[in-house]
């Protein structure tokens, strides 16, 4: 019988720790954290001297009924955690890709703080770059060309065109 | 006759040539979405909504109705050619859909889809034009107890009948109602949870929410996925012309006429849109069928897939219609557009027939014209919109990431939206990863202040007795309605464990 065969029991759940499969308790921390934030926000507001139901009265209710959502959610995950599924015949440390997730949301960031500096033609460029890098693209320098021409397309468009304000940053110059 | 009268004037404005591309745009667009696997209308909506500081009012909706119809005259096409649903709303049409599809029947297969996208649509859009005087004379009726009966019905219908974890539902809508309650409150005028950030005191915007939950967090989702899950992209082409011979015809056009019955009443009902009703219809026509003295189901039966098709299509005209009439949301795809019309300071609702009168008769007008654009980009060229399958991944969604970018850029102007935007985004992304259904987040954003201002106003009016929620006889028959709902669910839940 070799290792890979498909009949093998799985694992005991002992041999990956704890948080193996229970990465799922991260969405009711999540909705706690803010349930929480709900709550305490809900008693700073200065509404002392407003009529019942003041602001204070949905949040409250809301802020209660998520914390006892995210017990309830966290107990579930507990109790049964997660089976890791094992669709692609090779095995990852973790189910997402999160070399690809970075260069999406990476990108983004740098785009979002790069726009004012940048511009939009090559912010946005950037940004396209990197997501198509992120999702696999293997032909790094045509995406380069495909980039700054969707984004200078979009300007034209959208900034020229419809009269959204774009900024041109850098190549703005002496314009 | 008034309604026709109207009616008449309205196809009068729609009928204008810049109308006119719009209606063509939006059918385009949407067709183009609803193709492609992953990308749904209310994607596209969500990525269009900036465009509304751009375009006109009726263009915006008449631009959008294209997109909401399209998608689900679209999503059809790649569950009959490649067994991969377009969006949601089209899951049921898959099973015998691509049955037919694999029996060489592709061709009658995208025939049937369409005419019964059409039919549902037509019949639907007909219903709406003559009863929104009722929905409208009805609503006018509403008080805050009312509305915010609705809204909870909204919210718990939403949360708890159409996903599949009540718990995971009813978080979802926490978070959505909760991001609401962040920025001036409306009734006192008091600062809520902005800790202080000027930025804040508007509230966070529903574009950023939309853009980032629907469009940003589902690219995150698929970025986190595509090279670790491989497609098998075959396209099951098939010659012959796509019309349906006399005897096809026969056997379909009871399904669609059941179909569109099955669908209609859910575009009132707030149960997510077109999903529930297709599967209803399907599963009606598999009971319908086992009784026949040849039953077919199982090898590409012709009705299997007409009633799902038309009942979607039924779903979102009502839904259209209850959107316009009521100021209910049933979809994530109708709150967006709910939010499109805050956008422009309009209120659906009984008020908005008094005062924008032109735009909802040409909005209406417009379906009828977005039904038969898309019967002809649709029914002759099914075959064509699949080559949009050629567009490398890494482009599309870099273009759709572009555009996250460039929407909220345009309505805010600011650095601070764009990385709220991707704040957001990675939120979706991990509902996505954990199966947190998205669509009671959206319900909760758009109709959370409603249900807010509605039940402060009705409990301040009656010094704090809450006998006044339940006080008329409208709030009575939405309350057990609700627990008929909640009821009924509970019911096949319980039968599906079993």
């Amino acid at each position: 019988m070799s290792p890979q065969d498909p009949v093998e029991p799985p694992a005991p759940a002992g041999e990956h720790g704890f948080w193996h499969g229970r990465s799922a308790l991260l969405m009711p921390g999540l909705l706690a954290a803010f349930s929480l934030f709900l709550l305490i926000g809900a008693f700073l507001v200065p509404a002392a001297d407003t009529e019942f139901p003041g602001p204070r009265f949905v949040p409250v209710i809301l802020g209660g009924v998520g914390l006892l959502l995210a017990v309830l959610l966290g107990v579930g995950v507990l109790r049964t955690p997660e089976p890791v599924e094992e669709t692609s015949g090779r095995s990852y440390r973790s189910h997402s890709d999160f070399a690809a997730l970075a260069w999406v949301a990476g990108g983004f960031l740098a785009f979002a703080l790069l726009m004012p500096w940048l511009g939009w033609i090559l912010a946005g460029a950037l940004l396209f770059w990197c997501t198509a890098h992120g999702f696999g693209s293997r032909r790094p320098l045509f995406d380069i060309l495909i980039a700054l021409f969707l984004s200078s397309v979009i300007y034209l468009i959208f900034g020229t065109g419809l009269g959204l304000i774009l900024p041109s940053g850098i190549l703005g110059g002496g314009f | 006759m008034e309604q026709i009268d109207l009616l008449m004037q309205g196809f009068a404005g729609a009928l204008s040539p810049m109308n006119l591309l719009w209606v063509v745009v939006g059918c385009l667009l949407g067709t183009a979405v609803g193709v492609l696997p992953g990308l749904g209308s209310s994607m596209a909506v969500a990525l269009l909504l900036p465009m509304t500081f751009a375009l006109d009012p009726t263009a915006a909706f008449i631009l959008f109705a294209g997109v909401y119809f399209g998608g689900l005259f679209g999503d059809s096409t790649m569950a009959i050619l490649l067994n991969t649903p377009g969006q949601a709303s089209a899951i049921a049409s898959t099973f015998e859909g691509h049955r037919m599809a694999n029996a060489g029947r592709a061709p009658q297969a995208l025939a049937t889809a369409a005419i019964g996208a059409f039919v549902g649509g037509m019949v639907a859009s007909v219903l709406v034009v003559f009863i929104s005087p009722t929905l409208v004379a009805l609503s006018s009726a509403f008080g805050p107890p009312e509305f915010f009966a609705l809204a909870l019905f909204a919210f718990i219908a939403t949360s708890s009948v159409v996903a599949d974890n009540v718990l995971k539902g009813l978080a979802a809508l926490v978070l959505g109602i909760g991001i609401t309650m962040i920025g001036i409150d409306g009734v006192s005028g008091l600062p809520r949870f902005t800790l202080g950030s000027p930025q804040l005191f508007d509230g966070i915007s529903l574009v950023t929410v939309t853009v980032a939950v629907l469009a940003l967090g589902e690219v995150l989702f698929v970025a986190s996925r595509v090279r670790r899950e491989q497609e098998d992209l075959r396209v099951r082409a098939g010659g012959g012309r796509p019309f349906l011979s006399r005897q096809e015809l026969a056997e379909a056009a009871p399904a669609w006429a059941r179909g569109t019955v099955i669908g209609l009443p859910f575009g009132v009902i707030p149960a997510g849109g077109a999903e529930v009703p297709t599967f209803l219809a399907y599963e009606a026509e598999r009971r319908l069928d086992r009784r026949r003295r040849t039953p077919k189901f199982g090898k590409g039966a012709i009705r299997g897939l007409a009633a799902p098709e038309a009942a979607g299509n039924a779903t979102t005209g009502m839904a259209m219609g209850a959107l316009l009439a009521l100021g209910l949301p049933v979809s994530a795809t109708a709150a967006i557009m709910l939010a499109a019309f805050r956008q422009y300071g309009l209120q659906p609702g009984p008020l908005l027939f008094e005062t924008s009168a032109d735009l909802v008769w040409a909005l209406l007008a417009s379906f009828f014209l977005a039904m038969v654009v898309l019967l002809v980009i649709n029914l002759p060229f099914a075959q064509l919109w699949a080559k949009l399958l050629l567009i490398p991944k890494p482009y599309l969604y870099g273009g759709i990431t572009l555009f996250c970018g460039l929407g909220i850029w345009a309505t805010s102007g600011a650095v601070f939206d764009l990385v709220l935007l991707l704040a957001i985004g990675v939120l979706g992304f991990l509902m996505r990863r954990y199966d947190y259904p998205v669509a009671p987040l959206m319900i909760g954003m758009v109709l959370g202040p409603l249900a807010e201002t509605s039940l402060r106003d009705a409990l301040l009016s009656s010094v704090g007795d809450p006998r006044v929620l339940v006080s008329s006889p409208i709030t009575i028959v939405i309350y057990v309605l609700l627990l008929g709902v909640v009821a009924l669910s509970v019911r096949t839940r319980t039968r599906r464990d079993l």
